[in-house]
């Protein structure tokens, strides 16, 4: 079963798609969240998503906004999306039937 | 910038790149950029923590092997500053019952075993530790250094004159080589501290040379340091008898333990 982090990134990198590295990452969880996302988070859980083979993670082409240096980028695998899934079916049996209104 | 340059040398050179264009990317104010660099690292840190190797490090190097070393460093400081505190002042040398050529002979041979000796623990905390290397290295130095002192004066055979808590705490934190036998101590575990986390092992020809130099200078050691037991049985006339070769051997076994896992974990790599 996923953490609650580990499905706010998988939700994150599955939605940015090919876009999907660190910054825009922080920026999706942070936005769904309305709380902030630190970087120690991010690669540490990245770390852990990716050693459970739910990512995928290689180095991207530096880029002079980022002062030439590589971006990490993220991809969500076909093992990741199915306990993504499982999380959120979860969730929701989980949430059925209560009102937190 | 350059000031978060340096602080995520503590990272992995790929995830200090990623790490570094992040935070150039996403404009962050120095602070709020510190910080999520900082949290990074402690978490990096705490992950090495949870591998045993670390531990092994601190406990069998630092512990083990740095308590015995403590010893000799403090013997090595002691006797260098009373030959020279007392030539300055009366202008002879401190007589120790031995001619100075032993006296020389016996400083050297501890000297240069002393560089060995630290080599061969630098060596091993840093293939043990990898990037836990400064931490376990600045513990097992200041173990080495303050061990034997600190022991004396907790025990009450040594009084500080004038302590000065704060000033004492900040020159014991600072890892300076302050005396003469911890330039030696310092240069050699930082040089075998920064070798062993680059190259984890040694070749096997490498990790016996290393071996069988670390064994003969602790041999050399321990002979030389026999002239100064028997010197002060002479002085006595028979009364002082000094101590049996089978209790002054083991802190030399326990200082030497790191020269044999060099040849353990060299055969290993080779397997």
């Amino acid at each position: 079963m996923l953490g609650e982090f580990e499905y706010l990134l998988l939700g994150a990198a599955a939605r940015l798609g090919d876009d999907a590295y660190g910054v825009a990452i922080r920026v999706e969880i942070e936005g769904a969240t309305k709380r902030r996302c630190s970087i120690g988070a991010l690669y540490t859980t990245l770390d852990r998503l990716e050693a459970k083979g739910l990512v995928v993670t290689w180095m991207g082409d530096p880029t002079p906004q980022r002062g030439g240096r590589p971006k990490r980028m993220v991809r969500v695998t076909g093992k990741g999306i199915r306990e993504a899934k499982a999380f959120y079916n979860a969730v929701s049996r989980a949430s059925r039937g209560v009102s937190w209104a | 910038m350059w000031m978060l340059s340096v602080v995520a040398r503590a990272l992995e050179p790929g995830e200090r790149a990623v790490v570094l264009g992040d935070i150039a990317e996403s404009g962050e104010g120095f602070v709020a950029a510190a910080c999520d660099l900082l949290g990074l690292i402690v978490r990096r840190q705490a992950a090495i923590w949870a591998d045993w190797r670390p531990w092994l490090a601190l406990l069998g190097v630092a512990g083990l092997a740095g308590v015995p070393l403590s010893r000799i460093v403090f013997g090595l400081n002691a006797g260098i500053g009373l030959q020279l505190r007392t030539y300055s002042k009366y202008g002879v040398w401190y007589d120790t019952g031995v001619t100075t050529q032993q006296e020389i002979v016996c400083v050297l041979c501890t000297a240069i075993a002393l560089m060995a000796w630290s080599w061969a623990c630098g060596f091993v905390l840093g293939s043990l530790s990898g990037r836990a290397v400064w931490i376990t290295w600045y513990l097992f130095y200041q173990v080495v250094l303050h061990a034997t002192w600190a022991r004396f004066v907790l025990s009450g055979d040594i009084f500080l004159k004038d302590p000065r808590p704060l000033r004492l705490l900040i020159l014991l934190a600072v890892p300076l080589p302050l005396s003469p036998a911890s330039i030696p101590l310092f240069l050699s575990s930082l040089l075998g501290a920064l070798h062993g986390a680059s190259r984890r092992a040694l070749s096997v020809s490498g990790a016996y040379l290393t071996c069988v130099v670390v064994v003969s200078l602790t041999i050399l050691t321990f002979w030389t340091g026999g002239w100064h037991e028997t010197a002060r049985e002479v002085w006595s006339g028979g009364l002082w008898h000094g101590s049996a070769w089978v209790t002054r051997l083991p802190p030399f076994l326990f200082i030497s333990w790191p020269a044999a896992w060099l040849v353990a974990t060299a055969q290993r790599e080779t397997a």
